[in-house]
């Protein structure tokens, strides 16, 4: 999934089988490789803004139709939620960066994170912009260094790059396990 | 002998004492978490009495008998008030596993009239066990999800 398709969806308790909030943005840690939190619209009509965080930590799964909760407890104030989730980054730092790979390639520019369905938040791979048009998504190493503008990724990652979201679903597991046996 | 929620409503409710009929079921409330009925809603809307499942005499094929009409009372709290409102109906609400995925909507819903309790949910035309009922509420009805692991481990980014 995509954060654009992860935005609008309802915040749903496990437990009570009640919508308690919308997702309206996600903050992502490049480092960590993973969703760190959610900020959070009131449900209905006169939606407005939630002053509480859902820190991943709290999250059950984040699926197609819902993230899943337990309960309302889930959802923290933002002075209790962990400095680092609360920060006000954003997914913004990697949005607009350049990927290029350790000898040069370039293989687009980031759009959107794409978050493992059914997980609390493990993001594997950025749908880019293709540098001749069109979109892509390429599949990420479990960790990646960042510096704000660009990112590095290994060579291997230009045999994995896929049209679709299925596609990328089973090249992630394929491409981190070959990295991982180099 | 099993009975179901989509054919128990409608069904006349009729006081023992009296032999008067006091009302027509409209829908069950459940006890998601005990995965039995926990109360009978009589009447719609601003007329909508309750009956707990411990004070009915009997819950029949053509009938619900209860003792007499003292059985039935007003919806007391928020979550009676959803209750007679038919917000916590199960027939027709979505359905979605716990990793997130909606399911289809709960076409009906089996139980033991003898004891209360859930044998088996339908759902978007799937037989449930009541057992991956976890939880009810206004939005949906959630169940457990079909992994057997039973924790989010899932492999597909679209699934």
């Amino acid at each position: 999934m995509t954060t654009a398709q992860i935005r609008g969806l309802p915040v749903v308790t496990v437990l009570g089988g009640d919508d308690v909030a919308e997702v309206r943005d996600v903050i992502y840690s490049p480092a960590h490789g993973a969703v760190m939190a959610l900020t959070l619209n009131r449900r209905g009509f006169l939606a407005g803004r939630r002053k509480e965080l859902l820190p991943s930590s709290s999250v059950h799964a984040i699926g197609q139709h819902a993230v899943m909760v337990m309960d309302e407890q889930a959802l923290m104030p933002r002075d209790e939620a962990r400095a680092d989730v609360a920060g006000a980054g954003g997914d913004r730092d990697v949005l607009g960066n350049d990927v290029l790979t350790e000898r040069g390639v370039s293989l687009g520019v980031v759009r959107d994170l794409v978050v493992l369905a059914g997980t609390s938040g493990a993001v594997v791979g950025y749908q880019v912009s293709k540098p001749g048009g069109g979109e892509a998504f390429i599949p990420l190493p479990a960790q990646l260094s960042v510096s704000g503008k660009a990112l590095v990724v290994p060579d291997l990652t230009e045999e994995f790059v896929r049209d679709d979201l299925v596609g990328l679903g089973a090249a992630v597991d394929e491409f981190r396990g070959r990295l991982g046996l180099r | 002998m099993t009975d179901s929620l989509r054919a128990a409503a409608g069904r006349k409710v009729v006081s023992r004492a009296s032999a008067d009929t006091l009302g027509a079921v409209s829908h069950l409330v459940v006890d998601a978490k005990a995965r039995r009925i926990q109360a009978v809603v009589v009447g719609k809307g601003r007329k909508a009495r309750l009956v707990e499942w411990e004070h009915l005499a009997g819950f029949g094929p053509d009938a619900v008998m209860v003792t007499d009409e003292s059985a039935l009372r007003e919806p007391a709290d928020d979550r009676d008030r959803a209750a007679a409102d038919g917000k916590l109906e199960l027939v027709g609400k979505r359905a979605l596993n716990e990793l997130g995925t909606e399911l289809g909507t709960v076409d009906d819903v089996l139980f033991d009239p003898e004891a209360g309790a859930l044998e088996q949910l339908t759902v978007g035309g799937r037989a449930v066990p009541a057992t991956a009922l976890i939880g009810s509420g206004s939005y949906a009805v959630v169940l457990a999800s079909d992994d057997p692991a039973g924790a989010p481990a899932p492999t597909s980014v679209t699934g």
